[in-house]
């Protein structure tokens, strides 16, 4: 089953810390947001292989429910 | 008792109009960023509009009534839910003992308000409840709130199916282009007229490296008049540059060639020009904006912005109550 891995914040694509095939186990952290000086780290909810990265290092004025990972 | 399972990103204790009258010792006033939508909250359970509450930004906490009371979420819409069951924005719930609130993102705006009847009921530090992160004063123990916290309440006995009428509300802007008023001064003189056009004509671009404390302006580089440049040495080398003087609460601070507004934990000098002011009344639209997203600033009056003011605070009171 797809895990779809939404934007938990509005804010600025800090750190993207996976690609497409790679292998996460639940808990490890996907990507870093930034909004107001804080770090928001988004973590896999669940064991899988990423299928889709829809986010880059550096976009800005990203918006809270957006998937930006798709771990199958 | 308000016990905290998620904290939320840097959820605060915060009151109106906060920590006033001790700039003298560098403590800003502190408060809620959007005070419109605050005082309205408290107006909605019964409490005095600047009764303590919690300020949730961009991501919202989950919290657990020890108690029985009244509560009512106001502001961004972080699309609150009681024990799983969504409950409406703008409106006093009632909710029992052992249910837990939970907020999410702020779907629309960033800042969400959070007022219980009878207030939050934390520590007062220099006449205010308020958290001042960066003094690590106010709040509980200085900072924002933690998991496993239990936020004392006061006694208060709110009515629930009270809503805040559509048209007392902020409307909060869905296009991610904000109209945000501006005072001239009080370094205006220091910018050129090409300068203040470029100012005024610009859709400025909110930093995602902005705090409480100030809100980091992304745009064209500014150019000055001769006062900028033909100026004592004491003043310092860059053209923005100025012997330390005391910075307003709304300044556009202008360090080096990047606009700052000073919001409510601002430092309350140093040695940038204050080419504009953001006054008090449009105030609750920085605090509902997110990075990425636009200023075009607009001159007004002082007398206009302070008019605008008491336009406000008007609405933050029971005439602005209807039976949902």
């Amino acid at each position: 089953m797809a895990h779809e891995v939404e934007l938990q914040t509005a804010g600025n694509m800090w750190k993207v810390l996976v690609k497409p095939g790679d292998a996460v186990k639940a808990g490890d952290t996907l990507f870093i947001m930034e909004v107001m000086k804080m770090e928001v780290p988004h973590e896999a909810p669940a064991d899988g292989i990423v299928s889709a990265v829809n986010v880059s290092e550096g976009e800005e004025g990203l918006d809270a429910g957006f998937v930006a990972v798709v771990i199958d | 008792m308000l016990e905290v399972l998620k904290p939320g990103l840097e959820t605060s204790i915060q009151d109106w109009p906060g920590r006033q009258g001790y700039l003298k010792f560098g403590f800003p006033w502190s408060g809620p960023m959007d005070d419109w939508s605050f005082r309205l909250a408290n107006v909605l359970v019964g409490n005095p509009v600047g009764a303590a509450g919690l300020e949730c930004q961009f991501i919202g906490p989950t919290l657990r009534f020890q108690r029985d009371g009244v509560f009512a979420v106001t502001g961004a819409d972080m699309q609150p839910k009681l024990d799983g069951q969504p409950v409406p924005m703008w409106t006093s719930t009632a909710v029992k003992a052992g249910q837990t609130l939970e907020l999410a993102f702020a779907k629309v705006g960033a800042r969400a308000y959070l007022a219980v009847a009878g207030g939050i009921t934390n520590e007062v530090f220099f006449g205010s409840r308020s958290t001042f992160h960066k003094g690590g004063i106010g709040g509980m123990g200085g900072h924002a709130i933690k998991a496993g916290q239990v936020l004392p309440v006061g006694d208060g006995r709110g009515q629930a199916g009270r809503r805040a009428k559509e048209a007392s509300r902020p409307v909060i802007v869905t296009d991610k282009r904000w109209s945000v008023e501006v005072c001239r001064g009080p370094n205006d003189d220091w910018v050129d007229e090409a300068g203040h056009e470029r100012f005024l004509a610009t859709d400025w671009k909110l930093s995602a490296k902005s705090d409480r404390g100030g809100f980091r302006l992304e745009g064209p580089d500014w150019t000055f008049t001769d006062k900028a440049y033909n100026k004592p040495p004491e003043h310092g080398s860059e053209p923005g540059n100025i012997v330390d003087h005391g910075y307003p609460l709304g300044a556009i601070n202008l360090a080096g060639q990047t606009p700052i507004i000073l919001v409510k934990d601002w430092p309350d000098g140093g040695g940038f020009i204050n080419p504009y002011t953001v006054p008090g009344c449009a105030f609750w639209k920085l605090g509902q904006s997110k990075p990425g997203e636009t200023y075009r600033f607009s001159v007004v009056s002082v007398k206009d912005a302070q008019a605008r003011a008491r336009e406000i605070t008007a609405l933050c009171n029971e005439s602005s109550i209807e039976q949902a």
